[in-house]
């Protein structure tokens, strides 16, 4: 959905569906004008919606605002569904209001320590058009899910289980999305992975669909997280050129450049199809056969059920692979597992037992200096988390891994107590008289994550095939990076800040990655790119980097063209078509 | 044999003076080779190239530097460490032996690595007298130090001759702060150093080229590296600080580690467990069986009260399940549970379903200490052990579930809830 009039349009419908009933949902995220809030859909998985969030770095954003059509009047019991993402003994940093009509409803939102229901107040509806806006009160990351109106005062369910259907309910959801749309590949994630992959298979002639929940490409590469691109470009240096970055400083503002040059590529190739702010949410698989992806529009939740004879999941988190029953590995396997230890490092490297504590996520921060002094406040909530840490500017190492969180399950609190982190450090830093011109000029709000799911493919990566640099007879990508894995600095120094990280690094020549680490073992028509290839914990960390990864959605990208040619699966590429694939490889580079 | 065959050769004869003294002519015969290949590559006039590339000149310059040096080679080793990073087992020192020879990545120089041991003859630190040309913009210094390393490899401290102090550019010497920042440099094995190449500690692109790139949106990237450099190496001495740490973190580790392999005995392991040295409880813990565990198990509880989160976490995953079944043992683990880091508190709360009642006891004194998940957690075990939920540990879940306090209050209304209608 390309123009903003069919999004209006959109909206009116599903506000129209609405105003059959007594009581009105209104997905926040839905809102025509979202002034200065931002549409969050990281976390969909876990709290059931994407949301609108009042990102001010400390400066109230402007209102959203929208219109609904009431059909009954009357009084009407308001709530928002929302959370105060730092509890404790402090004022709640994300407050805001609710407004009907020009009027500001009585309580004030983002109390509550976990995503619920807070009523907001009552009012009286005296005509049909009704405007809602929202109120942001700090600047610093109040949100908001969804209203509900209605004019029993008995509050909807916080019940887990039950919001999904009370929520499909009164959108008047069908289990199956209307739309359906065909395509040769599936490929969802845009980042690095899935824009090469994509690419790869349409100048084969495949008809793609890319489908992508930001409103720009690239992931981690992208203008709202800044990590620059690591790596080497291997067989794909054509390919990758058209979407890599320069090698600025990481969470340098010279991303929106290498941002317009990616994002014009793709839209360019006839072939691909893009679905920007389209977010998948489920995959169905028969036989072991991936049937259809199901996306949703981030703002609109209009839905389209994608239907290919192969799909890729580049969505980093393995969420298409999960979906659809693909097996996976998530977290640090025994040193023995793989022959992966490494005396001089050992627990910090790989844990003789297995556990769960793997690389963590970052968020960048960038600040300028101004000419004026500019004010910045003191955070109890943020200087619990910063301590007496100063800092105006984030890198890479400024990363959170706790043993007790889930890269994806627990992916909010994780960027939530960056968010912390940094205002607290920047804070601390104004103390300082050299500091005072200094001012926030952006902070990212997208978990940066570096390891989530693996699916298991025919050839599990490990650090062995580093080590002894094995030349598989279907190496497809090739890296000479170091192995670089990361661990908090708390676990050496309990004094030490836990958002910040510290690198071990392996230095290595070349390594080459088989063609066999990018498709599913089990899931017959599922190809992998990205950080959830299949690989051990240590043998993700030389080629979690991002042109490693493009690399890998690239040679998915032709590996797609031959299955294509001769209507098999992945694994059949291997087994029947390696010499063809090889050499479509090698004569692509021209 | 050519020299670098007789350079490769592991000496494995310990103490004979003659050896030494061959040594000491090896070590001077490379390290004047080195200064003079690096001296005779700057670019002078072409007169002065001839004298100083002639091989009287390479030959006098050699036997100066072989006199002057090897006078010193041929001293007895006295131990004095500016700075050292243990008690002073230097003082104990009876005995010092050759073990093998290494070098840096960046240098052809040899140097001795020297096992240092006391009187029952029992090892106690690495050591080595290194001297080694410090190369920068085409001038050679010679850096003459003494390191020493603990017996699991890791850098511990450094002496300098004092007639002989390092020096940075311009051959100034290397004042007070100077060392102090040295030490703390080769302390950290992390360094930013670690994967530098010599020619990337200096940015020589002309400023007219940074501006020009500037123009076309280049990033001067290597200018944010600089200063990342900058801050942990001695001001003026970056080369010094480079090569140095390079030959203490490099391949010498990984020969010390497979020399401490082959010496290792139960009694080795035994010094190491009751050592105050954390790296040493470190490799001994992690040589002991369960069985071992069992017979330390008062050393082991000692060695948690105080180490890092690391080793704690270690610890407890390693940490025998029949043990945790014995009351004294969970009342020395989980006693301090308020004031340990959180990752540790993690691990506690899901050993707490192999762990005696006690702990589930001690834990609910602390639940408002809690976060999500391990309060979660904590529920999750509770309930796999109903009997429990009851006097005490009930109460403490009532006085949760009230406190203002505690933002997860509502998860324990929640769990509290779910007993009475189950």
């Amino acid at each position: 959905m390309k123009h903003p009039f069919l999004i209006i349009l959109f909206s009116i419908l599903c506000t129209l569906n609405a105003i059959s009933q007594k009581d009105i949902l209104i997905e926040a995220e839905s809102f025509i004008n979202k002034g200065g809030w931002l549409s969050d859909p990281q976390f969909v998985e876990q709290m059931g919606s994407p949301y609108l969030m009042a990102h001010g770095m400390g400066v109230p954003v402007p209102n959203a605002s929208t219109k609904i059509i009431f059909q009954e009047k009357g009084k009407y019991h308001v709530w928002a569904r929302t959370k105060n993402w730092v509890p404790g003994n402090w004022e709640a940093p994300g407050r805001f209001k609710v407004l009907v009509n020009g009027k500001t409803l009585k309580n004030t939102l983002g109390l509550h320590a976990d995503w619920s229901w807070e009523y907001a107040g009552k009012i009286r509806i005296k005509s049909k058009d009704v405007d809602i806006q929202l109120s942001d009160l700090t600047g610093f990351n109040g949100r908001c899910d969804a209203l509900y109106f209605s004019k029993s005062k008995k509050a909807p369910t916080n019940s887990e289980k039950k919001l999904n259907s009370w929520r499909k309910e009164k959108l008047g959801e069908t289990s199956t999305p209307q739309k359906q749309k065909a395509f040769d590949l599936v490929v969802t994630g845009g980042g690095l992975a899935g824009c090469a992959a994509a690419i790869a298979a349409a100048e084969q002639g495949l008809k793609v669909a890319l489908i992508h929940d930001r409103p720009v490409l690239g992931g981690n590469a992208s203008e709202e997280i800044r990590v620059h691109t690591l790596g080497i470009y291997g067989k794909y240096k054509r390919i990758l050129k058209m979407i890599d970055t320069k090698h600025y400083p990481n969470g340098s503002y010279k991303a929106k450049y290498d941002q317009e040059k990616r994002d014009a590529t793709i839209k360019s190739i006839k072939n691909i199809h893009l679905f920007l702010d389209w977010r998948a949410y489920d995959a169905k698989a028969e036989d072991n056969s991936i049937k259809y992806v199901d996306a949703r529009q981030t703002s609109t939740g209009e839905r389209i059920r994608f239907t290919a004879p192969r799909f890729v999941d580049s969505t980093g988190d393995g969420w298409i692979g999960f979906w659809a029953g693909a097996t996976f590995s998530y977290g640090r396997e025994s040193s023995n597992t793989y022959g992966e230890n490494w005396d001089k490092w050992g627990e910090l490297w790989s844990p003789e037992i297995a556990d769960n504590f793997v690389m963590g996520s970052s968020v960048l921060w960038q600040t300028e200096e101004k000419n004026e002094t500019q004010t910045f406040p003191t955070l109890p909530w943020a200087s619990e988390v910063a301590k007496d840490h100063e800092a105006t500017s984030g890198e890479w190492y400024w990363e959170f891994s706790r043993n007790d969180l889930h890269q994806i399950h627990d992916a909010e609190e994780i960027r939530d107590h960056m968010l912390r982190a940094i205002y607290g450090s920047f804070s601390n830093a104004k103390k300082k008289d050299e500091n005072k011109k200094f001012k926030l000029q952006w902070v990212s709000y997208l978990v940066g994550k570096r390891e989530s799911r693996r699916l298991i493919g025919d050839h599990i990566y490990t650090f062995e095939d580093v080590k002894k640099h094995t030349k598989f007879k279907d190496a497809v990508v090739e890296e000479s990076r170091e192995v670089d894995v990361h661990f908090q600095r708390n676990l050496k120094v309990e004094t030490a800040p836990d958002f910040l990280s510290k690198a071990i690094f392996y230095e290595t020549e070349k390594y080459y990655i088989p063609y066999r680490s990018l498709y599913s073992k089990n899931i017959n028509n599922l190809f992998m790119a990205g950080r959830n290839f299949s690989c051990s914990h240590i043998g993700l960390g030389g080629p979690r980097v991002m042109l490693t990864t493009g690399q890998m959605g690239a040679a998915v990208g032709f590996a797609a063209a031959i299955c294509q040619k001769y209507n098999i699966n992945p694994r059949e590429v291997y087994e029947k078509h390696l010499e063809e694939y090889l050499e479509l490889i090698e004569k692509q580079q021209q | 044999m050519s020299i670098n065959t007789k350079l490769k050769i592991k000496w494995r004869i310990k103490g004979e003076a003659i050896f030494k003294f061959k040594n000491a002519v090896i070590i001077v015969y490379s390290i004047a080779m080195e200064i003079m290949n690096k001296a005779f590559n700057l670019k002078k006039n072409k007169t002065t190239y001839a004298i100083l590339s002639s091989n009287w000149c390479k030959k006098s310059f050699l036997i100066f530097l072989f006199i002057s040096l090897g006078f010193q080679a041929q001293k007895e080793p006295e131990y004095n460490p500016m700075f050292f990073d243990m008690k002073k087992e230097w003082l104990e020192i009876t005995k010092d032996s050759i073990l093998f020879s290494f070098k840096s990545k960046d240098t052809l120089i040899y140097h001795n690595l020297r096992l240092l041991s006391n009187k029952e003859n029992n090892p106690r630190l690495f050591y080595a007298d290194i001297k080694t040309p410090v190369c920068a913009d085409g001038e050679c210094k010679l850096a003459n130090i003494k390191i020493y390393w603990n017996l699991v490899g890791n850098y511990v401290g450094y002496e300098i001759y004092e007639k002989n102090p390092l020096t940075k550019n311009e051959h100034d010497p290397f004042v007070k702060k100077d060392y102090k920042k040295l030490h703390k440099l080769l302390s950290d094995p992390h360094s930013i150093l670690k994967l530098k190449k010599i020619t990337d500690l200096v940015d020589e692109t002309p400023l007219a080229l940074n501006s020009l790139n500037a123009l076309r949106g280049i990033d001067a990237v290597s200018g944010a590296t600089k200063k990342e450099i900058k801050e942990s190496v001695v001001k003026g001495g970056l080369y010094s600080c480079y090569t140095l740490w390079h030959l203490v973190h490099g391949d010498v580790y990984t020969k010390m580690n497979g020399f401490l392999k082959s010496i290792h005995s139960e009694s080795l392991n035994k010094y190491f467990l009751y050592s105050p040295y954390k790296e040493y409880q470190k490799y001994a813990l992690k040589k002991l069986t369960a069985i071992e565990f069992n017979h330390h198990t008062e050393q082991v509880l000692n060695i948690f009260k105080n180490s890092s989160p690391l080793t704690k976490g270690y610890i407890l995953k390693k940490f025998p399940n029949k043990l945790l079944e014995n009351p004294l043992v969970i009342k020395q683990l989980y006693n301090s549970f308020s004031k340990l880091d959180i990752n540790t508190k993690t691990i506690l709360i899901d050993k707490l379903k192999k762990s005696h009642s006690s702990a589930f006891k001690i834990v609910s004194e602390e639940l408002t200490t809690l976060t999500k998940n391990q309060l979660k957690n904590y529920f999750n075990n509770l309930r796999q052990k109903p009997n429990l939920i009851k006097s005490r540990i009930k109460s403490n879940i009532v006085k949760t579930s009230s406190s203002k306090k505690y933002p997860y209050n509502y998860m324990a209304k929640k769990f509290l809830n779910q007993l009475e209608t189950r």
